[in-house]
């Protein structure tokens, strides 16, 4: 088939397959929030709600959408969009099952967390061109939050690439074939990479409780203070797509990918993924928020320190055995 | 960090450097109302922080000039919009001290017992809103902040039953109550409070030794005791400072005569210090009113004739002062009666209004992220602040 | 662990029953007999509009929001006896404060509080309680408790003892079951 339009059929189901989760993943954690906050959560459009983000869709599209008169224009209307197209572009490595995937790049690890540390060129555009206060403290507190936790973050990262020796997605994936998933083997490393891994993309993805680039109470909105309509509802959705992208990402890189009982396949990953997603929620909706010079100390004293430890625990391993 | 004298007038202190101004409020989802806090920031430190007051000004005090005494009570109820009752009774203490009226005993016990589940309530809400300011609408503090509201709206749910109105009650007058305990209230009393008392140790376990919480609150925002006591500022905020000071039991009024007062001081002064004073006095505003409840005496429940008429109530020349314990404070109102059905001057002394003057002494120094923290610690409510 | 700890007891929470009020149109909470809102103005027992046009709730309102133009004396066509009429009652419900005062004054028992809020209006005239519309609100079942005779016998304090028996005229009225 001709390259150009098999690219082009993939980008087409993975990115409104990934749209579609995300969308009704607001949903399913309002809902979840609700059932933890003892309130139903949405229940009138649709049957027990399920048609809500579809009115919520509606409705930011009507909203009018005003751009400040002091407002950067340019930086203010890429932002929203481009933190969108940013973090599709991540998908192109993920592969859903043995020769499933859009693009098999041999350096996919390396592609998936460059561009999602660009996500924070269009947080930084939001907050610098909004010009306000409170957005402008947001960006600068984004720009703090990602140069600190993409080193724990690579760090991390880089343990399943030792113990593979490759930096080809489908290659990690399939040595852990057969249940040697590496969050559980090597016992010690493995794990602990997981975790850091988990919890620096919470941080990249300005999840509670790393929120601070939007901590509401203190920002008002932070970036997304002078957002209106449907270039608000982009960077949401550029948030929370953020956020599934990196539950992908843990679940391919650290529980096997598409490896589980029965047969393997693309419904593994994804299954792996939604329940990482709804870890995130689980977390999000039970933690205060870190102060930003806690984060940061978080990130340079605690994650780097642990990173390098685990790198050199896998190093060791992979040279012994 | 600059250390401010709080003697100076504080807007003669000019910072230096290139800072930038930002308005926290009047909009702004955490100053707990319509405060507005003038911040001059240095990177995210705040240098010299000045609240300005008066956006919810509505003229209370002049307003009781106009009606008379039995018109006070509804309309001085909206002060402190979070323990309405406490309005009433302050107000209604001075007006029965000008009278030289003593409430019936059944009255004082029905008063304290409201005072004392309104402060649950109060608490309730605080800890929620902390919670809030802490963790953001849209995570683990709107959990906790749901969680609060859940126990708070049982408690409202006793005043409903009592009074009629869920909020705003006006179920004091001069010289006693309206409305008398009905039949199965106590009952009703025991069990909410005996639910809120278990899911405050859940509140705890939840939150009490987080490391999150602790890291957002302990060390920050330390209230000296003697810049307290210089700002006339008293309650919870006074009582976390390391002084012990309660009108409750140093100046008894109402039933709390009859009970035993145990009075949480904690001497850190810092967030996590008013955080367990407030704990704990709502465990002990729980156990009073349990105690009261089982001996509230029989009886009438207003000492004057009901009010048939607005001009029922006349107070001889006089000056009155009575002050009590509200969930914030020391809430004071002074009435000067002139001989006619009105009051000639009412002047409202509002707890919050010396606790929002710490912040110019609390603020510099600190992240914007703590002065959020430490403005929710304090517990202000800006309907009685402005009045 | 104590982080662990609070996502148990947010992951208990997750299993208790909902506790919000449903939506207006799929139920109400259930409300304490007391419980007041609205307003309504009550025929007496002969079927007579029981105001008297007297003015009292007019002069103790806090906010000033009750006028009331009173009718002048008539002879009633129902009992024949002489008494007060009310020729226009106007309420502004957007400015009550439900301090329940007019009731309290009310000599007639006319005025009430009802436990059903008013219906939402889109404009401040919607919330205009003119007199056809407060006697519109007298429907069985929805006034609160508390009328003007109710809860002055309430407060009434005891009568000065004359003779020794006399010292239990004021006992509190039987207050209704609360609903809650």
């Amino acid at each position: 088939m001709n390259p150009w339009l098999a690219g082009a059929l993939w980008g087409l189901v993975v990115v409104t397959g990934a749209m579609i989760v995300a969308a009704w993943s607001t949903w399913f954690e309002r809902k979840f929030a609700g059932a933890m906050q003892n309130r139903p959560g949405p229940t009138e459009v649709g049957p027990v709600g399920l048609l809500q983000p579809i009115a919520d869709l509606l409705k930011l599209l009507q909203k009018a959408d005003i751009i400040p008169r002091t407002a950067d224009p340019v930086l203010f209307n890429v932002a929203a969009p481009l933190g969108l197209i940013l973090v599709l572009a991540t998908l192109a490595v993920v592969p859903w099952a043995p020769g499933l995937v859009p693009a098999d790049l041999d350096i996919g690890v390396l592609f998936a967390l460059s561009i999602s540390s660009l996500m924070v060129v269009p947080v930084f555009m939001a907050g610098w061109g909004s010009n306000n206060k409170y957005a402008l403290l947001g960006g600068m507190r984004a720009i703090a939050q990602a140069v600190s936790f993409e080193v724990p973050l690579l760090l991390a990262a880089l343990v399943p690439i030792i113990l593979t020796g490759s930096f080809r997605i489908s290659d990690i994936i399939a040595a852990q074939a057969d249940g040697h998933w590496f969050a559980l083997w090597p016992p010690g490393p493995g794990a602990l990479a997981f975790v850091l891994f988990f919890l620096c993309s919470l941080a990249e993805a300005n999840r509670i409780p790393f929120d601070i680039p939007e901590a509401e109470s203190e920002l008002v909105a932070g970036i997304t203070t002078e957002y209106t309509g449907m270039k608000f509802g982009l960077l949401y959705l550029a948030e929370y797509m953020h956020t599934l992208v990196s539950s992908i990402m843990a679940a391919a890189l650290f529980l096997g990918g598409w490896d589980g009982p029965g047969p393997d396949g693309p419904h593994w990953l994804l299954i792996k993924s939604l329940l990482l997603f709804a870890g995130i929620f689980w977390v999000r909706w039970s933690f205060l928020r870190f102060r930003g010079d806690q984060l940061m100390n978080l990130a340079w004293k605690k994650g780097i320190p642990l990173g390098l430890a685990v790198v050199m625990a896998s190093a060791l391993w992979v040279h012994f055995t | 960090m600059a250390v401010i004298d709080p003697h100076i007038n504080i807007d003669d202190y000019e910072p230096e450097g290139d800072l930038v101004v930002l308005n926290l409020g009047p909009q702004h989802p955490s100053t707990h109302g319509v405060l507005r806090v003038k911040l001059w920031l240095d990177g995210e430190v705040c240098i010299k922080a000045v609240p300005y007051l008066g956006y919810l000004h509505r003229g209370v005090e002049k307003l009781c000039e106009k009606l008379t005494y039995v018109m006070v009570t509804p309309i001085i109820d909206k002060n402190d919009y979070l323990a309405p009752i406490t309005n009433e009774w302050a107000i209604n203490n001075s007006f029965e001290q000008l009278l030289g009226v003593t409430p019936p005993p059944r009255s004082q016990y029905l008063r304290t017992i409201c005072a004392e589940i309104q402060r649950v309530a109060s608490h309730l809400l605080w800890l929620g809103t902390f919670g809030l300011d802490m963790g953001g609408a849209l995570g683990g503090g709107a959990t906790l902040f749901m969680h609060t509201f859940r126990e708070r709206e049982t408690v409202l749910d006793l005043f409903e039953a009592l009074t009629g109105a869920r909020f705003h009650y006006n179920t004091l007058c001069v010289g006693g109550n309206r409305h008398d305990i009905p039949a199965g209230w106590d009952v009703l009393v025991r069990q909410t409070l005996g639910v809120i008392a278990s899911r405050i140790d859940e509140y705890e376990s939840m939150v009490h030794e987080n490391a999150i919480f602790l890291a957002r609150t302990v060390g920050v925002g330390v209230v000296d005791p003697v810049l307290a006591r210089a700002l006339g500022v008293s309650g919870p905020n006074l009582r976390a400072s390391g002084v012990d000071w309660d009108l409750r039991r140093d100046a008894p009024y109402g039933a709390y005569g009859d009970v035993q007062i145990k009075v949480p001081v904690r001497t850190e002064g810092d967030c996590f210090a008013r955080y367990l004073v407030r704990v704990e006095e709502m465990r002990e505003s729980i156990r009073i009113a349990l105690q009261l409840l089982d001996g509230v005496p029989e009886g009438p429940i207003c000492a004057l004739k009901p009010v048939k008429l607005p001009g029922a109530v006349k107070i001889k020349p006089g000056i009155g002062y009575a002050s009590i314990e509200t969930p914030r404070g020391e809430l004071g109102s002074w009435v000067i009666a002139d001989g006619t059905e009105r009051p000639y001057r009412c002047k409202i002394r509002p707890p919050s209004l010396h606790t929002v003057a710490l912040l110019p002494y609390l603020a510099p120094g600190n992240n914007l992220s703590d002065i959020v923290v430490v403005l929710g610690s304090l517990d202000p409510v800006l309907g009685e602040v402005d009045r | 662990m104590k982080l662990l700890d609070t996502l148990r007891i947010s992951g208990r929470n997750l299993f208790r029953p909902k506790t919000t009020t449903p939506l207006p149109w799929k139920g109400t909470r259930p409300r304490a007999a007391r419980f007041r809102t609205s307003f309504a103005l009550l025929h007496d027992e002969h079927g007579d509009q029981a105001c008297i046009g007297c003015k009292m709730c007019e002069k103790i309102c806090p906010s000033f929001i009750i006028t009331v133009v009173p009718g002048g004396r008539a002879v009633s066509e129902k009992t024949g006896k002489s008494r007060g009429w009310c020729a226009d009652f106007t309420l502004d419900a957007g400015a009550c404060i439900s301090c329940e005062l007019c009731v309290q004054v009310c000599p007639t028992d006319a005025i009430v509080m009802l436990q059903v809020p008013a219906e939402v209006g889109f404009s401040r005239e919607d919330l205009l309680l003119t007199m056809e519309r407060l006697y519109a609100n007298e429907k069985p079942g929805t006034a609160a408790w508390s009328t003007g005779s109710g809860l002055i016998a309430m407060q009434e304090p005891p009568k000065p003892p004359k003779p020794a028996e006399a010292a239990k005229p004021a006992e509190t009225p039987k207050a209704p079951e609360t609903t809650t």
